[in-house]
């Protein structure tokens, strides 16, 4: 284990980013997101000896497909940005999800919709989850809810995008990118060869030609392109179900929250039990895949969703529950966020 | 343990360098620490708030009430004194705030002219060093020693500014 140090999310997520082997960065800065840019472009001046490279690109569209010509040739790359960015990204997500591309993308959630503003927020779960580019697709998405968390979650998003050769979104927000805390930076990670990573483009010396295309010749071949696409989403919703459920045994009611909401919901979990309300907690790390199976069997509770948004995730939350009626749903926006006593309140509504 | 500080005022007074250096001695003390800043979309001049958490465990970083609040202009009390805890300790820069505040009366309130101090010490620039000092005392659980010794730290780059600053310090934890 290395040493702890005090860092900001942003930052500490950066150098985990190259430690896990990721020295390709192209990006276009956007509060909240820009120190991991800053980052980058401070490290390819500062560690010559590791080859980093980053490139600012004219736009978030221009970056996104910068990450997707790169990943294509077998090396880690990524890109980070906020709703806005991401938004201008969005054909390209499509596009390296339909052509396998393990990409990796970074959103730090702040408040829309257009402009909106510099803090923490959670309206980005519809684009980044069901997909906010055309077609039938899926990306992972992953959702820490600690500086520590967020390192461990970046390394490991390179690894799942090339198990998959399916882009991973890690997903945060303002709180999470500015806010500083004690993190262990996980350390160097070895990485698989260009020519090991499934489909890479590196030359077809002594195998068979490799190709990046995602358009059909017919709607029976492209009916058939598109199922085995949704064989590899099914693949991952089997094996990549991720969350963390809380004081669930005796709990009369079960908060869901994710991110940094999830972190305030934990200490009003706290403060509730210290009052006597027994309250447990499901907090999606995977937001998809959904963690449907935490739901699973839990009657006569009621659930309490929180989030920085007018109710994104309580749909699938709705969804994953026995009787929907059972769900209350309490949201914030514009990029306050409730503290934990706030939450508390809400809680004893429903005592 | 656990402690919730808030400290806010506008960009350029000090008040987030403030609070960076006591989360940096309050691990070091062993403690966990969550530092979370607000800033407004202006470059200069614009608000600066931050959440400070001093806790044994794993706690919310976005604060219930503050334990400690620290205001240093007219607008961030408006705006933030409904979030001092009943038995909280507000602490306003005196030599900044004008308006008068609209706490319970069980709220400890501390009116301190942070800049005159300052002057005092030899420096106006270090006003914030002399709230910390302040703080320094209210807070016995960060070792006023580890404070000291980051606050050094901070001036590492400028090694004559390092006297006055702990001479700005000491004035404040000796108000």
């Amino acid at each position: 284990m290395g040493e702890k140090v005090f860092m900001q999310g942003n930052q500490a997520m950066a150098e985990s980013a190259i430690r896990a082997g990721c020295k390709l960065f192209f990006g276009y800065p956007i509060t909240p997101s820009s120190e991991v840019p800053e980052y980058y472009a401070k490290a390819m001046k500062d560690r010559p000896e590791e080859n980093i490279m980053f490139v600012q690109a004219e736009t978030e569209v221009a970056a996104f497909n910068m990450v997707a010509g790169a990943v294509s040739t077998g090396h880690r790359a990524m890109t980070a940005t906020a709703g806005p960015g991401f938004d201008l990204g969005q054909e390209a997500m499509s596009f390296m999800s339909a052509a396998d591309l393990p990409a990796v993308v970074v959103e730090v959630q702040r408040p829309g919709p257009g402009d909106g503003e510099i803090l923490a927020a959670q309206g980005d779960y519809f684009s980044a989850v069901k997909g906010g580019g055309h077609g039938d697709y899926n990306n992972l998405v992953l959702a820490p809810y600690s500086v520590q968390e967020m390192c461990e979650l970046m390394q490991e998003s390179f690894e799942l995008a090339e198990k998959y050769c399916n882009p991973v979104v890690l997903l945060t927000d303002a709180t999470l990118a500015k806010m500083r805390e004690s993190v262990v930076i996980p350390d160097y990670k070895e990485l698989p060869k260009p020519e090991d990573i499934t489909n890479s483009l590196t030359g077809k010396k002594g195998r068979e030609a490799h190709k990046v295309a995602t358009c059909g010749d017919g709607a029976v071949q492209w009916e058939e392109f598109n199922l085995r696409l949704q064989a590899k989403y099914k693949r991952i919703a089997e094996n990549e179900v991720r969350y963390e459920a809380k004081n669930m045994d005796d709990a009369d009611i079960i908060l869901v929250a994710y991110g940094s909401m999830a972190r305030v919901c934990e200490s009003a979990m706290k403060m509730a039990r210290e009052e006597g309300i027994k309250v447990g907690m499901i907090r999606p790390i995977s937001l998809w895949p959904f963690p449907d199976v935490a739901f699973e069997g839990i009657t006569g509770k009621k659930f309490l969703v929180v989030e920085l948004s007018a109710g994104q995730m309580v749909q699938d939350v709705k969804l994953a529950v026995e009787n929907k009626r059972d769900v209350t749903f309490f949201g914030k926006l514009g990029g306050t966020t409730p503290s934990p006593k706030v939450v508390l309140e809400q809680i004893k509504k429903l005592v | 343990m656990k402690k919730e500080l808030l400290f806010s005022g506008i960009g350029g007074q000090g008040v987030i360098t403030l609070g960076e250096t006591l989360c940096d001695a309050a691990i070091k003390a062993g403690y966990n620490v969550t530092f979370v800043p607000f800033y407004g979309q202006e470059k200069r001049g614009g608000r600066t708030m931050c959440n400070i958490v001093i806790s044994d465990g794993i706690e919310s970083p976005i604060i219930s009430e503050a334990d400690i609040m620290l205001i240093f202009d007219d607008r961030s009390l408006g705006d933030y004194q409904g979030l001092v805890s009943p038995n909280g300790k507000l602490i306003i820069n005196s030599s900044m705030v004008s308006v008068e505040e609209n706490v319970p009366d069980t709220v400890d309130v501390r009116k301190v002219p942070f800049n005159d101090v300052a002057v005092e010490a030899g420096n106006p620039k270090t006003a914030n060093v002399v709230a910390m000092g302040y703080i320094a005392k209210l807070l016995p659980e960060v070792p006023f020693e580890l404070i000291q010794e980051f606050v050094e730290k901070s001036f590492a780059a400028k090694p004559k500014l390092i006297p006055v600053n702990i001479k700005a310090l000491s004035m404040g934890y000796e108000l």
